[in-house]
């Protein structure tokens, strides 16, 4: 055991725990922040992803150790940035359906359009296809990126 | 019909209560003749709302509840899984009732008596339309006669708009919150409820729209409350090591090392329990800590010995091996006998083939999990289920508890499929709950538990023989071998006069469950890729020949549910063949193939022409185009999402579905080996929705995949020359 700091969407908890545990883990079952989900336990399905310094990672296969004194942000963070436009763009385009996947997928999103805003179709299709959705929410997860990448366009920034 | 006891009963549980009109299920259960499985509402004003802490609001338990605030709340008494019902149900009472869709909310139901509702079939929305209308036609009413009351004047110079009662040419308005309080229920409620006028389907506001989903702005959010979700005070967390094998036992374990690690607090045995052929709770060794992280860890540090019985001697080879002598035995049982016998040798030509639907997993996006709490004499379980009533028996049945002492939290999940219709899961966690002397635990499958502890889809082999006769099919026989499930369809909608049908069941090596579209996954793929075989061999365009085999205005009565209306799958079919434009020039090393299928759990019909193309040996669906008649649409946005996602699943199936198993052990663990399709997989998808006069809705969720198969299959065949009879099948050419 030992006490673990954590920034987690701006604020800090600092708990004893199994330094060990994978962010996930301590995310869902310590913190109480169930936004974000299990799906596979070995980064294969993305239902996990949050974003780490403004990367997307797995939670699922990173120590919590590793995220000390990093910014992790979470979907429980994401209405206070400028990136409710894409939670807005899922709405818009209705793309969840069982919505399990759905944080992983945003994160994701997230994630990639900081790195890339302004990715052609194939460029999305690559970055989305470590995100597992089986309701086939496919089509519509693409539509949603690129119509915050269109808005974006115009507008000079999410 | 049920009876009301008395009015007393009723004024209980449907008029004023502190929290505005109120409409408990009890009363429309009383009320409404067709539906006879939904839940009591006997469960009291509690603290926790499904599993999470309330706002300090009012406990909604009840079917309809009007607020003072003029929020509307229905209770969900079908399970949300994804397929929309929460979105579809709602916009039925809200049409009816006039609400506003904005004050409109859903709560997912507490279950304590053994009556809630099974989901599946695609048959939520059917069931439930005459139930949802009356109801809110019903409080429509109350509210009506509560406002003319207070203006004195008469009912019909009131009408109802958008949550509010309005007074005929004038400005004089009552919201719904405002009213609810003065309503009163007459002596006659009962007729009233039976006799309510429904509006006319011209006056629909909201039915036929695209109104969006109420669970989407909850789960972009990260708040939609999955049962893997719930924390609950005191909860630990369990993992189970399962028997590898189906029908094993337990003979030692070693948890030594287990309870080393931190957080593991104990290590108990699971006796297992025998529910039915199919499924069963295996024996194992279960592992209780303060983590789930730490149970996960727990689970994979126990020793545990086992007898691994019969089963760990099953190889697939030499099972497809038996499953293909019975197709050629004469075993079996007749289930389908139209028409007479024919003799084969006075036939032009036989053409016959088998086709073999494998094993799948569900591998929903949220592994299965359930919270339980056993206190000897009841006990409380917080679970994403498409059968609560399922749940409810069998502890009852395997755990004594009285079934009005078991209380069920239902929770909307991360996917169904079928697999959440097995009650096995659930039923398991409350075993675990009470070999841990109690503790209320949240038992959580890991992926690999969830995919080798899968309730998979039966294996099936399909064998199908035509006669033809003069240019035309004269008998069609069809037999078909399944995995340790009953249940062969036989649905021949082609005109042929003469048929029969013969089910032959098996035992196979693991436990089966549902799986989307059930059994007509097999039997679409192995009809419509046969059909497609037989207008090849006799020369006929493979739309051309279907349509002379579907006669108009022809309803086929499979003896199921529903009649197979002919107009409505050619409908389906010549939608699909004029949008897709069926027979144009297609680019080299590219072609198109079509199929059609009636959905009859849910008398609803699908029709899909699939384009492939092939570069460098490689198989590359690029187009599906898919029709559907579903009858009356609720919301045609919430049609074309289920069948694109009927689309995709199906295409996972096939290029990489299946499963595979040595000694018994399903080899599959995760998604590594066990892919699904990728969004960088997927093709251009385009759904239409027929125009009908069907005045009712129909099923939706299981109608792409059928057809979805064979058109697949059959435009893979139109551009290689080679036929698919087996799935999955590998991208590359060269491996067909």
């Amino acid at each position: 055991m030992a006490t673990i700091r954590l920034n987690v969407n701006g604020i800090v908890h600092e708990k004893e725990m199994d330094p060990n545990m994978p962010l996930l883990w301590v995310l869902r079952d310590i913190l109480g922040l169930t936004g974000t989900k299990f799906g596979c336990g070995i980064a294969q399905c993305g239902a996990c992803t949050v974003l780490v310094d403004g990367q997307a990672v797995r939670s699922c296969s990173m120590g919590v150790q590793s995220a000390m004194d990093k910014n992790i942000e979470t979907i429980e963070g994401v209405e206070a940035t400028p990136f409710r436009s894409l939670q807005q763009a899922w709405i818009d385009q209705q793309v969840p359906q069982c919505g399990y996947c759905q944080s992983g997928q945003l994160m994701n999103a997230i994630g990639f359009l900081k790195s890339n805003p302004n990715p052609t179709d194939e460029a999305i299709l690559n970055a989305m296809s470590g995100n597992i959705c089986r309701c086939g929410t496919y089509p519509r997860i693409l539509k949603a990126i690129k119509s915050v990448v269109e808005q974006s366009s115009k507008n000079n920034g999410i | 019909m049920k009876t009301m006891n008395s009015r007393r009963d009723f004024l209980k549980r449907t008029g004023l209560a502190s929290g505005g009109l109120v409409i408990g299920l009890n009363f429309l259960q009383s009320c409404v003749n067709e539906v006879v499985n939904i839940p009591k509402n006997a469960a009291p004003l509690v603290d926790l709302e499904n599993g999470f802490q309330a706002q300090g609001a009012l406990s909604v338990t009840d079917f309809l509840q009007i607020r003072p605030d003029g929020s509307v709340f229905l209770s969900l008494t079908k399970y949300e899984m994804g397929q929309g019902v929460s979105t579809g149900l709602s916009s039925i009472l809200a049409e009816e009732l006039e609400a506003d869709w904005e004050k409109i909310n859903i709560k997912y139901i507490k279950s304590s008596v053994s009556e809630s509702d099974i989901t599946g079939g695609s048959t939520s929305t059917l069931l439930h339309w005459d139930l949802l209308r009356k109801a809110g036609a019903f409080a429509k009413y109350l509210l009506i006669e509560a406002a003319a009351k207070e203006w004195t004047v008469y009912e019909d110079q009131c009408y109802a708009e958008n949550g509010h009662i309005h007074q005929h040419g004038s400005t004089v308005k009552l919201g719904y919150g405002e009213l609810v309080e003065k309503v009163v229920v007459p002596e006659s409620y009962q007729t009233l409820f039976d006799e309510v006028p429904l509006k006319y389907q011209s006056k629909f506001k909201l039915i036929g729209k695209s109104l969006k989903s109420k669970i989407i702005p909850d789960i972009v959010t990260g708040k939609h409350p999955f049962s893997i979700d719930v924390r609950l005070p005191n909860m630990k967390y369990a993992a189970v090591l399962r028997c590898p094998v189906f029908k094993g036992k337990l003979l030692s374990f070693d948890a030594s090392d287990a309870l080393r690690i931190p957080g593991v607090e104990k290590v108990v045995k699971v006796d297992g329990v025998i529910l039915d052929a199919a499924t069963h709770i295996r024996d194992g060794v279960a592992v209780i800590a303060n983590s789930t992280w730490a149970a996960f860890q727990g689970k994979l540090a126990v020793k545990a010995e086992w007898d691994l019985g019969e089963n760990a001697k099953m190889e697939h080879q030499k099972f497809v091996a038996d499953c293909l002598e019975q197709l050629d035995s004469n075993r079996g049982t007749e289930i389908l006998r139209i028409g007479k016998k024919i003799n084969t040798s006075e036939m032009d030509q036989i053409i016959s083939y088998t086709y073999e639907f494998p094993y799948q997993h569900h591998a929903c996006m949220e592994p299965l999990n359930a919270t339980s709490h056993f206190k000897g004499d009841s006990c409380e379980m917080w679970v994403g289920t498409q059968s609560a009533d399922k749940i409810i028996a069998n502890i009852e049945k395997h755990l004594g508890i009285p079934k009005e002492n078991i209380k069920i939290n239902c929770h909307p999940s991360g996917g169904g499929f079928g697999l959440r219709y097995s009650s096995e899961y659930a039923v398991e966690s409350m075993v675990v709950s009470k070999a841990a002397g109690g503790d209320l635990v949240k038992m959580c499958y890991s992926r690999e538990d969830d995919i080798k502890f899968d309730y998979l889809n039966p294996f099936e082999l399909n064998k199908h023989t035509v006669g033809i006769k003069d240019g035309r099919p004269l008998f069609w026989d069809f037999k078909n071998v399944m995995a340790n499930w009953g249940g062969l369809l036989g649905w021949m909608y082609y005109d042929i006069p003469n048929c029969s049908g013969t089910q032959i069941t098996v035992d196979g090596f693991t436990q089966v469950g549902a799986w989307r579209s059930v059994m007509a996954n097999a039997e679409g793929f192995s009809t419509e890729c046969f059909i497609d075989e037989v207008a090849h061999e006799l020369n006929r365009d493979p739309l051309e020949f279907r349509l002379s085999l579907l006669p108009r205005n022809k309803m086929v009565d499979f003896k199921h549910s529903y009649k197979c209306n002919i107009n409505r799958l050619r409908g389906a079919l010549e939608l699909v063949a004029k949008k897709a434009k069926w027979g144009k020039s297609m680019p080299e090393d590219s072609a198109q193939g079509i199929a059609v299928y009636p959905y009859m759990h849910g008398n609803g019909y699908g029709a899909v022409v699939a384009e492939v193309s092939i570069a460098n040996n490689e198989i590359k669906v690029t187009k599906i185009t898919a029709s559907i008649d579903c009858g009356l649409v609720i919301n045609p946005d919430q049609v074309r999402q289920q069948m694109e996602g009927g689309v995709i699943w199906a295409l996972s199936a096939i290029f990489h579905g299946g499963t595979e198993y040595a000694n018994g052990v399903v080899k599959r663990s995760n998604f590594h080996d066990n892919p699904v399709l990728r969004i960088n997989e997927i093709p251009e998808i385009e759904v239409h929705i027929c125009e009908n006069d069907e005045t009712r809705p129909w099923g939706v969720g299981e109608i792409a995949g059928p057809p979805t198969y064979a058109a697949v299959c059959n435009a893979i065949f139109a551009a290689t020359g080679k036929r698919i009879r087996k799935l999955p099948i590998k991208k590359s050419v060269l491996a067909l």
